[in-house]
């Protein structure tokens, strides 16, 4: 195996939308989420935001991301016609609801 | 036989991904949020049809479609779905090179059912991400990376001793890899219009490439071999006239090239800096040293003095270029004390880094660049 060419872990020049200043599209609201962990996965099926409550029909896509020590795992989701991109911190158990897409 | 996964359109396929509403969509990735002050770092396949491609000016782009679906890139999804490819090909148990962020190369020996395993794998990166590769099959790795051109999106094509000689006919030579700059330009300009063309005229290129296969497969990317420079460059999102601005970003791409170095274990004796603005132009100038380093301070250090051959004071900075020449491997043993507390600095920041991603702990002058 030959690792010399490429690093993925190379992330010096990443793009970071919300340290450049203000971003009207972030939200970084807590949610509520009810989700089923299996097989070492997350499955959001649900979350409360403002009092409302959202059922996930499709999540989309999923990626994670090391945040220092933290691990965050991102959620792309549908429910009732849109999607939202929603994360949860393995080191603050906090859900959050990041933007509208 | 070599095995290329080339992924199509990579971060837009993803964002499409993301989104099912752009799917179809002429959609364009920027490199920052500004979209009508960036660079297109990915088109989907309906923008290309339009022709806008990557490394475009966004405003560009945008006048040629003014309905164009604009996305921030977000490199943290695209890094991540990279690795997970990257471990799914793991799973087949073969060589494997990790080309580029959207590239992989396996090395299949005499693998029985080559076109079979390229099928395989297709399906299993649309099956996990809902995104689709093309997977090119020759015998050198140069070939392989062509046969992944020729059929894309979604495409697998195999280059063997049958087909060899009409595809190279029907391909133009900037489909080539590294055909696509001045090299390239200056064979077409003597007439050599397509690849056949190349192969009838410089038959030791091909030579090495197919024919003397054998000697290839044994550095089943080209990357395994020592690179000859190595250099990080960075287009400014304005113009910038604030020289600690400007040396900010030198000190990062200096950073930038100095870790890629020392994952690599090379040490380099030459450094270039080229510059471009409104009054400087295109400045680039280099010198080379009797001591070799990979030492990000140290490049930094000794780009500043080439930066100081222009004659021009504090002039509008609009891109910047770090280029380490003259490698080697790097077996410099520190004497003095003063240097061996450097290396042992180092070493520290690139565990931190490793372990973190990179520019996790960084020079506090590179916060400049944010």
């Amino acid at each position: 195996m030959n690792q010399n060419s490429f690093s993925p872990k190379a992330r010096w020049d990443r793009f970071e939308p919300d340290k450049t200043g203000f971003n009207p599209d972030a939200l970084g609201e807590r949610i509520e989420v009810l989700a089923l962990f299996k097989n070492a996965k997350i499955f959001p099926k649900s979350f409360v935001w403002n009092n409302k409550e959202y059922q996930i029909e499709t999540i989309t896509y999923n990626w994670q991301e090391r945040l220092g020590q933290a691990q965050v795992n991102y959620f792309s989701v549908l429910s009732a016609g849109q999607m939202y991109q929603i994360s949860f911190n393995n080191s603050t158990f906090r859900w959050q609801i990041d933007k509208l897409i | 036989m070599i095995l290329h996964v080339d992924m199509d359109a990579f971060f837009a396929s993803i964002e499409q991904a993301i989104n099912p509403r752009l799917v179809g969509k002429p959609l364009i990735v920027g490199s920052r949020g500004k979209k009508m002050h960036t660079v297109v770092c990915a088109a989907s396949y309906a923008a290309k049809a339009l022709g806008i491609h990557s490394g475009m000016p966004s405003r560009e782009a945008f006048s040629i479609c003014p309905d164009l679906e604009f996305i921030a890139a977000d490199q943290g999804k695209y890094i991540w779905t990279s690795e997970q490819i990257f471990d799914l090909l793991k799973g087949y148990d073969l060589p494997l090179n990790y080309a580029s962020i959207d590239e992989f190369q396996l090395d299949l020996g005499s693998y029985p059912e080559p076109l079979n395993l390229g099928k395989k794998i297709k399906e299993q990166i649309y099956a996990n991400f809902n995104i689709t590769a093309s997977v090119g099959i020759a015998k050198t790795w140069l070939l392989a990376k062509l046969a992944s051109k020729l059929n894309k999106p979604d495409g697998l094509t195999l280059i063997d001793d049958s087909n060899f000689e009409q595809i190279l006919r029907k391909t133009s030579l900037d489909k080539l890899c590294g055909m696509g700059g001045k090299i390239g330009a200056n064979f077409m300009a003597g007439g050599l219009k397509s690849c056949w063309d190349l192969y009838l005229n410089l038959p030791e290129f091909f030579s090495q490439s197919y024919d003397n296969s054998s000697k290839s497969d044994e550095n089943p990317g080209k990357s395994s071999e020592r690179p000859k420079s190595i250099s990080h460059s960075y287009t400014l999102p304005e113009t910038k006239i604030n020289p600690q601005v400007i040396r900010a970003w030198i000190r990062l791409l200096s950073e930038m090239v100095a870790t890629r170095l020392r994952q690599q274990n090379l040490v380099s004796a030459t450094v270039h800096l080229w510059l471009t603005g409104p009054e400087i132009g295109n400045f680039g100038a280099q010198k080379t040293y009797q001591s070799a380093t990979n030492d990000g301070y140290e490049i930094y250090q000794r780009s500043l003095k080439i930066m100081a051959k222009s004659s021009l004071k504090n002039p509008r900075i609009r891109a910047i270029g770090v280029t380490c020449g003259s490698l080697s491997q790097g077996i410099y043993q520190p004497l003095l004390s003063e240097d061996i507390r450097r290396e042992g600095l180092i070493k520290a920041l690139d565990r931190i880094n490793n372990r973190y991603g990179e520019g996790s702990i960084h020079p506090a002058i590179t916060v400049l660049t944010r």
